[in-house]
């Protein structure tokens, strides 16, 4: 923490989470916010209501922001703080999220800024009342990219350094060894006729193999996605996550999709048997609020 | 941090119980509503963020293989790297062929 600033400046800074239809102000009671100065509270904006909390100033420049983005923990302190509110609130009432971080200088301008931006808020809100996020992750089958062919790769890597080992030992520039070489030439370990056309036959294999993987686990993607969409209201191709070191598998679809609450079940199954269907490892995560749907569209 | 508890028990809060840290900001950090703060904070692209992030959490020993490295190299997520594993393949495949050829006058003279 820095020293204490004047308050006035301080209380000149409002973090606003989200926008809402008629909360009730006990909704927000309890909830902790990114600062621990001050609660979270509503703010009325005529016929929506903004979810917000008074911060310090210091907290919330650029600068802070940029160190923030750098410690993992902070990060996720404030986002899971923001998610948090996000979601409790909209577990209570129609609730458009605002995107992390979003700032005014006070309570004047919130209204002015967030007020002109009435009939948006309220295109949002018609979009997505009675619908919620989930996400669906698809990771390549093993046996047919991942495993398959790391495995394939290990081999061609171990045979070839069992070979510059072998070639190692029969060394020609080692003196001591060369008269030895010259007698055992005959039944050295020449390449067998047509060696060098196997190893290129097999490195061809292996990169066939690995395309024909690739092109299987992107078409189960598409199909997966085009399922899914299918019983969406809109969806929307994210960027696949980069797995964690040791994690052989790949994530070949990273979509999320707004699917009306009564169709949750349906989608449900519907994973089930695209998992039985493609042998891929299919993820589902929801319900989520609606972030991803409430942009321009 | 146990010594913050965000989580709001007490009534249904939706979303998936088990939130991993790059499913929520990539929600909440760029997407929704386009709204102009007073404060301009310039956030990260997620896929710049996910990859700080790893290079934080991985020890100092796998942070190499675990980020940029295992990204830009997987030849299913970039074009890329699909280049990068064919040229790495030619240069295996001339390799080979130097081996052998330097092999070959050897035995000649026999």
């Amino acid at each position: 923490m820095t020293e204490r600033g004047p308050e006035t400046s301080d209380a000149d800074t409002i973090y606003v989470f989200a926008v809402c239809r008629d909360p009730d102000p006990t909704d927000v009671v309890g909830l902790t916010g990114v600062s621990d100065d001050s609660a979270v509270s509503t703010l009325s904006l005529g016929t929506l209501t903004a979810i917000v909390q008074t911060v310090r100033a210091a907290d919330f420049t650029d600068e802070a922001w940029q160190a923030r983005l750098s410690d993992q923990r902070e990060l996720e302190r404030y986002a899971r703080a923001h998610h948090d509110v996000v979601s409790a609130v909209a577990a209570r009432c129609p609730t458009v999220p605002l995107p992390m971080a979003t700032l005014y200088h006070g309570e004047r301008r919130v209204r002015e800024a967030l007020g002109e931006e009435a009939d948006r808020f309220r295109a949002a809100l018609r979009r997505i009342a009675h619908h919620a996020e989930w996400g669906v992750k698809v990771y390549a089958p093993p046996s047919t990219r991942v495993d398959r062919d790391a495995r394939d790769g290990r081999d061609e890597r171990e045979g070839r350094s069992d070979r510059l080992e072998r070639d190692r030992r029969d060394d020609p520039h080692d003196p001591e060894r060369a008269p030895a070489r010259q007698v055992a030439s005959a039944d050295r370990t020449r390449p067998a006729p047509g060696a060098g056309l196997a190893y290129l036959n097999r490195k061809r294999g292996a990169q066939e193999r690995r395309e024909r993987g690739q092109n299987e686990a992107l078409r189960i993607a598409e199909a997966v996605d085009a399922e899914v969409g299918g019983l969406a209201k809109a969806s929307r191709r994210l960027r696949p996550q980069p797995q964690a070191a040791g994690e052989r598998r790949v994530q070949v679809l990273n979509a999320t999709y707004l699917v009306a609450e009564h169709r949750a079940e349906e989608l449900a199954r519907l994973t089930r048997t695209l998992r039985e269907r493609t042998g891929a490892r299919i993820e589902l995560s929801g319900p989520w609020v609606p972030y991803s749907f409430v942009g321009e569209v | 941090m146990t010594d913050v508890d965000f989580r709001q028990r007490s009534y249904p809060v939706p979303g998936p119980q088990t939130t991993n840290l790059a499913d929520i900001l990539e929600r909440v950090l760029d997407k929704g509503i386009v709204i102009a703060g007073d404060i301009k904070i310039e956030l990260l692209d997620i896929e710049l963020l996910t990859i700080r992030l790893r290079l934080f959490v991985a020890s100092v020993d796998t942070a190499k293989k675990a980020g940029i490295d295992w990204w830009e190299n997987d030849p299913a997520l970039s074009s890329r790297a699909s280049r990068d594993a064919l040229q790495e393949e030619n240069r295996d495949l001339r390799e080979r062929l130097k081996e052998l050829e330097s092999e070959a006058p050897e035995r000649k003279p026999r």
